[in-house]
């Protein structure tokens, strides 16, 4: 009886980024069984923030615990012989690698695609780079900003007069490990068909610029570029300050501009200034002024269900805390809590979406470094007790 | 040619706007049978309207909703059916298509699938095996906004994007461009993925309910851990990075140019010196290490963005990578159509559009991502509606001529909408002054061959 939809499928993961684990863990959260195999120094995610209470720990580090959920942990130094000769005693029971190292750098030690699909024809490794496994700028270095600099979409973000903006976070990296994971499970089920493995190649760069349908596509069809947002003028699809926060309205949907008119109470909307879009560009500091106004003493918490009855497109700006506590996310099980070796019970955010006949299972937290070692060297591989301490001192493990 | 991985999978395609209609497009690359299905009086709204995109040449025109830019790229490779859900006898041929398909994908508000008793319990009836995929803002179920209207601009504020994207010591902003959609896009994606080989493996098929909002919070996990754990509220920092420093977007030469940077660590830093030339900053104590240039970081994004101001964006970028410092110009969407990497990745692929379309051939981004084994291609651009309404409702259902022709007469069936309107085009030079256009050149189709 299988429990989850990708139960049976066998997964490394010797990613250390965000977008690498964020692949792995939606595979382990969909059923497969995943191993984490990190450098016996740690993944470098480890390294990095926000901690536990703030305590630069490799054991505390709450992006990495969340990116690692429901997978196992063993350590191996595949820059040694003997750990470069387990990998290939590995791979012919693992179904995906799951890889971000930079492009050339695993066949570099006899471990690429090449080299271990001859051991696992039905191996699939997916690789997931800043700019892909080939072209010009494959050796390139990326980072968050750089992604979203060459993906187009800071070309459009922020204000015309400004910098071009990055989004907020580490949105680059989870599409990334989101799109990866996406194109992991199609291979998975070609290979029923093929009994076929692939070498996927996913561009972090590319994962973002394919969301840029209407920028890429203008020039093409009419010759024109897309332009970030007048600064002020168009506060219809920028947050606009209300007496507590932030809301958001955009155009369009099931309200009109005369409904909109109603629900900011504000007649002067419906003046000749404001009657299309071009004049509402043109008049658009007054508009603001009009709009803004009239909603400085109305709370967003207030708004919010009155634009739903008036069918409008509208947001209010929730910050993490608020987003932690929501009734929503509540009601769909989004968070979950687990109890971690060193942290306690933590609240985790842990379900992407709802699968009917085989639900998401959150089964452990990330795994502690080397955690399951002994699981895999001896009980798996069958390295005897002195063969596995030997290991551990020749800092192969 | 290898065998493509969804080969043989038909999917109906009951989906609006952005997130699910792109899914289907990057499904029919991989090699299902994707049939779009729209309403009579409710053509996707990348045809109509302010999501179309672009026209060629900024012209409607003859067939104007089978021509928008946005519509060809999200829907590209796919069939079209147009049937009346809203009548019971278009709900009745759609019951048909569910018995001879493998999936079917919808994002309508919760209700109105179970109002047209086209839910899930009730497609399962029809075909046990059935794998359906619906995407909605909130998700189905009890919760207090299942039923608000939604859409990735106004949902980015709601999921908290908004919170941590602006620019320093100011308030909220939004990305450019709809972002969160695509995060259903690649969900559906991966979940059909994994459903389908549970049910070749089981026989069983489900149902996948994916919810926008969900999805965008879940890429904020990081925030959400900091304030569960610690009671930190984050934030917005602008272009800058919470652990390392100089980061930035500075100005390059040319008007609107580019160039982004970012500083890991003091050799990092150092070599940054070296490529400018300033060995005076190498030795100052103000940006000695990682903290000292987080603390001065206004004066250093002043020092580079006069250094990087004089010099073109892609030199900046080949000088600076060349150091070994992540940098990387701002492209717009004009400049990755001339990008050699883009390019030599054959990431915008060339779709010939039939003739009597009038569209010629234009370029359209194909996928993220490449098989080793399994090359793929954009199968066609997205279909005229109802050009298969025929030949699917023949082939598929076998039904006769003349059932076929009181369909058409009664509009159950039809391949001309029966509403919507044109976005208006406005003219490009007038675009630009009015700051809705960065820019315009006339010469586009000659620089990019396709004159």
């Amino acid at each position: 009886m299988l429990s989850g939809a990708l139960d049976g499928v066998k997964v490394l993961d010797l990613s250390e980024d965000i977008a690498g684990s964020f692949c792995a863990r939606l595979l382990a959260d969909y059923g497969a069984d995943v191993l984490k195999v990190e450098p016996p120094g740690g993944a470098a995610l480890r390294r990095m923030g926000p901690f536990f209470h703030d305590d630069p720990h490799p054991e505390k580090s709450l992006f990495f615990l969340v990116l690692n959920l429901n997978k196992k942990g063993a350590t191996l130094n595949l820059e040694t012989v003997t750990g470069q000769e387990i990998l290939r005693r590995l791979a012919p029971h693992v179904d995906v690698i799951v890889e971000s190292y930079r492009p050339g750098y695993l066949s570099s030690l006899g471990l690429g695609y090449d080299e271990l699909s001859k051991l696992n024809p039905q191996l699939t490794i997916t690789s997931v780079t800043p700019f892909g496994q080939d072209g010009p700028y494959s050796q390139y270095r990326g980072e968050e900003i750089v992604n979203y600099a060459m993906g187009m979409i800071m070309s459009i973000s922020g204000v015309q007069g400004r910098e071009p903006l990055k989004h907020g976070g580490f949105q680059a990296q989870y599409e990334g490990g989101l799109f990866a994971a996406a194109t992991t499970s199609m291979a998975l089920f070609g290979r029923e068909f093929t009994g076929q493995g692939e070498h996927i190649d996913v561009s972090i760069t590319e994962c973002v610029a394919s969301t840029m349908m209407a920028t890429q596509t203008m020039y093409p069809f009419m010759g024109g570029t897309q332009v970030r947002r007048r600064a002020s003028g168009s506060m219809f699809g920028h947050p606009m300050p209300c007496q507590d926060g932030w809301i958001i309205v955009q155009t369009g949907g099931g309200a009109s501009w005369e409904d909109l008119s109603e629900f900011f109470q504000c007649p002067e909307m419906l003046e000749e200034r404001f009657a299309d879009r071009a004049q509402r560009a043109e008049n658009g500091e007054e508009l603001d002024r009009i709009v803004i106004e009239s909603i400085s003493e109305r709370g967003k918490w207030d708004l919010f269900p009155k634009a739903a009855e008036y069918r409008m497109l509208f947001g209010l700006v929730q910050t993490p805390s608020e987003l932690a506590q929501c009734p929503q996310l509540e009601s769909r099980n989004f968070f979950r809590e687990i109890e971690h070796p060193e942290l306690g019970i933590v609240k985790v955010p842990a379900e992407l979406f709802k699968l009917s006949e085989t639900p998401y299972h959150l089964e452990r937290p990330a795994p502690t470094l080397g955690q399951h070692n002994r699981e895999i060297y001896v009980e798996g591989l069958e390295y005897d007790e002195q063969q596995f301490s030997q290991l551990r001192q020749l800092n192969v493990i | 040619m290898p065998r493509l991985p969804l080969e043989g999978i038909r999917i109906l395609d009951s989906t609006y706007v952005f997130a699910l209609p792109y899914a289907g497009g990057h499904l029919a690359d991989l090699g299902a049978e994707v049939i779009k299905i729209e309403g009579p009086g409710r053509p996707d709204v990348t045809r109509t309207g302010g999501y179309a995109g672009s026209f060629p040449e900024n012209q409607a025109g003859d067939g104007w909703w089978n021509k928008p830019s946005t519509y060809n790229l999200l829907n590209r490779g796919k069939r079209s059916l147009v049937l009346d859900m809203g009548d019971e006898r278009g709900r009745d041929l759609f019951r048909e298509m569910v018995m001879v398909s493998d999936v079917v994908m919808e994002n309508f508000t919760p209700r109105v699938m179970r109002r047209w008793g086209l839910d899930y319990p009730n497609l399962k009836k029809l075909k046990p095996d059935i794998i359906l995929v619906s995407n909605t803002g909130y998700g189905h179920g009890e919760g207090p906004y299942s039923g608000y209207p939604a859409q990735a601009t106004t949902q980015e504020a709601t999921h908290g994007h908004c919170w941590v994207t602006g620019y320093l010591n100011d308030g909220p902003a939004k990305a450019g461009a709809s972002f969160v959609d695509f995060l259903s896009t690649w969900s559906a994606i991966f979940a059909l993925g994994a459903a389908l080989r549970y049910r070749n493996r089981t026989g069983k098929g489900q149902w996948i309910d994916i919810a926008m909002y969900q999805a965008g919070v879940m890429f904020l996990s990081e925030y959400l851990m900091d304030a569960t754990v610690n009671g930190r509220e984050g934030g917005r920092l602008g272009n800058r990075h919470p652990y390392r420093a100089p980061q930035g977007c500075y100005p390059a030469s040319g008007k609107d140019q580019w160039i982004t940077l970012s500083v890991g660590n003091d050799e990092e830093w150092q070599a940054l010196c070296q490529v400018m030339g300033r060995g005076d900053l190498a030795s100052d104590p103000r940006f000695a290490d990682i903290l000292s240039r987080r603390n001065n970081h206004d004066e250093l994004d002043e020092i580079l963005g006069q250094w990087t101001a004089e010099a073109d964006k892609y030199d900046l970028m080949h000088l600076l990578q060349g150091a070994g410092i992540p940098s990387g110009p701002v492209l717009t969407g004009r400049d990755i159509h001339f990008d050699p990497h883009y390019r030599k990745r054959n990431f915008l692929e060339r779709v010939d559009f039939p003739e009597e379309r009038e569209v010629g051939s234009r370029f359209l981004m194909g996928r993220p991502y490449k098989f080793s084994n399994t090359p793929m291609s954009i199968r066609g651009p997205g279909p005229v509606f109802g050009q298969d309404n025929k030949p699917l409702l023949q082939e598929l259902l076998g039904m006769d001529e003349e059932i076929y022709q009181g369909l058409l007469d009664d509009t159950i069936i039809t391949d001309t909408p029966t509403s919507g309107e044109a976005s208006p085009q406005m003219e490009p030079t007038r675009a630009v002054e009015l700051g809705l256009l960065a820019d315009y050149d006339p010469e586009y189709l000659q620089r990019l061959g396709l004159a």
